[in-house]
């Protein structure tokens, strides 16, 4: 008998190649495949576009030990695709009966500098866990996620530092059957850069892209703007 | 008052049907302007989460279907009601592939609001906000997770003022009535 933990990554982004929930996401995935366990990765957004991508999605989480959803924050809570994700697998659940304990976790991550802005969101992952069956061991919340803009965080040096310490943490609790530490959590909500920076490089940013396709002046645009309204 | 009804039923539940009606009833008698749209019968794609919205085409969605008339909708009307079942606390996916559209209504640029950061406003106004969630009966921890939800929407979609709450599939019509009435006060909207 094979007694290896499975771990499956759940990318809840739509954004490929370049997603920061899947560097979050492989970076755990790459240290949990060091230490010994299985690991698989399945983009959510693939997998709902076809019967046989949600067929695999969902014996792949019922074989799965270990169940890690990384996203990006999306008004406040996760992408539609993720819930859809999760209303499939709550009705998948119904009709199966699952006994072994199978523990869950999540890595949010926003665009905003304060990980506490993914707060509701991982609560709604914590209540799916709790409603299903998971056990859930934790949520990590990242601020300031453009700043990875899906690079690998081994190409980031200390700039990630925090984000790969909290990581680090996480892979040996899993390891060992354990819920994430709270000094994981502590690390990666540290900010990655100081917020004033963080929204000085956002503006320049922005104007940088707008430049690129011309729309640098039209970046206040009102194309809605009713001057009806009451 | 022009009110904007984005329904999340999801597809073959009709345990919102009801209360639809009843949102619908309430804002009639207010003399309400109401657009209704069932979101399950509607074809509307993914956020592609590739901010061409805010660098490309200022204001407007890269993907040309009815996302980018709900996005223009919800800037043109004076209150927005989301109905939705709700879902491990949070929205169906049905009403939440409409939400997730919406990123073109706000600028890219980050202001401070209360001490966290936040979109700028891209217009001048935006519409009061409603969310009405539904459940089969009282479930303290998810409608918590869905006050709290409403409460972040508002503050990120600059709501000049909001309301939220949950009614219950197996209550009577007129106590979701009175619910919704309720919520509708606390917005300025009715008694």
């Amino acid at each position: 008998m094979n007694t290896q933990k499975r771990v499956l990554l759940l990318v809840g982004s739509p954004r490929r190649p370049k997603s920061t929930s899947e560097s979050l996401g492989m970076y755990l995935l790459d240290r949990l495949n060091e230490i010994g366990l299985i690991t698989e990765k399945i983009s959510i957004h693939k997998s709902l576009k076809s019967d046989r991508g949600l067929d695999n999605l969902l014996s792949t989480v019922d074989r799965s030990d270990i169940i890690i959803l990384a996203f990006p924050l999306y008004v406040d809570s996760l992408p539609a695709p993720v819930i859809k994700a999760m209303e499939l697998i709550s009705e998948h659940r119904k009709t199966t009966q699952e006994t072994r304990k199978q523990q869950l976790l999540a890595i949010s991550n926003s665009g905003f500098p304060e990980a506490s802005q993914n707060a509701t969101a991982l609560n709604i992952c914590r209540y799916f866990a709790l409603k299903l069956g998971f056990e859930w061991i934790g949520g990590l919340a990242l601020g300031g996620g453009a700043a990875i803009d899906g690079r690998l965080l081994k190409d980031l040096g200390g700039m990630v530092r925090n984000i790969t310490k909290s990581l680090d943490v996480t892979a040996v609790a899993l390891a060992e059957g354990k819920p994430i530490p709270q000094e994981a959590v502590d690390k990666m909500a540290k900010p990655i850069i100081p917020t004033w920076l963080y929204m000085f490089f956002g503006g320049v940013g922005w104007k940088r892209q707008a430049k690129r396709y011309g729309a640098k002046k039209n970046l206040r645009n009102q194309p809605y703007k009713n001057e009806n309204k009451i | 008052m022009k009110v904007l009804v984005l329904n999340g039923s999801v597809k073959g539940d009709n345990a919102l049907k009801i209360v639809h009606e009843i949102i619908v009833d309430v804002l009639e008698d207010n003399g309400c302007d109401i657009d209704s749209l069932i979101l399950h019968e509607i074809e509307i794609a993914s956020c592609l989460g590739c901010f061409g919205c805010w660098v490309k085409t200022p204001g407007i969605c890269v993907i040309n279907d009815e996302g980018r008339d709900i996005a223009k909708a919800v800037v043109q009307s004076n209150l927005l009601i989301f109905l939705t079942p709700v879902i491990f606390g949070g929205y169906s996916s049905e009403l939440k592939k409409a939400l997730d559209r919406l990123i073109p209504i706000l600028s890219p640029f980050f202001e401070k609001i209360e001490g966290e950061i936040h979109h700028q406003r891209r217009y001048d106004q935006y519409p009061r906000l409603i969310g009405v969630g539904v459940l089969p009966n009282k479930d303290e921890k998810s409608e918590q997770i869905f006050n709290t939800l409403i409460h972040r929407n508002a503050i990120n979609m600059h709501s000049p003022s909001y309301a939220s709450g949950v009614v219950y599939s197996n209550q009577e019509a007129d106590e979701i009535r009175k619910n919704i009435q309720r919520f509708l006060a606390k917005v300025g909207v009715g008694k």
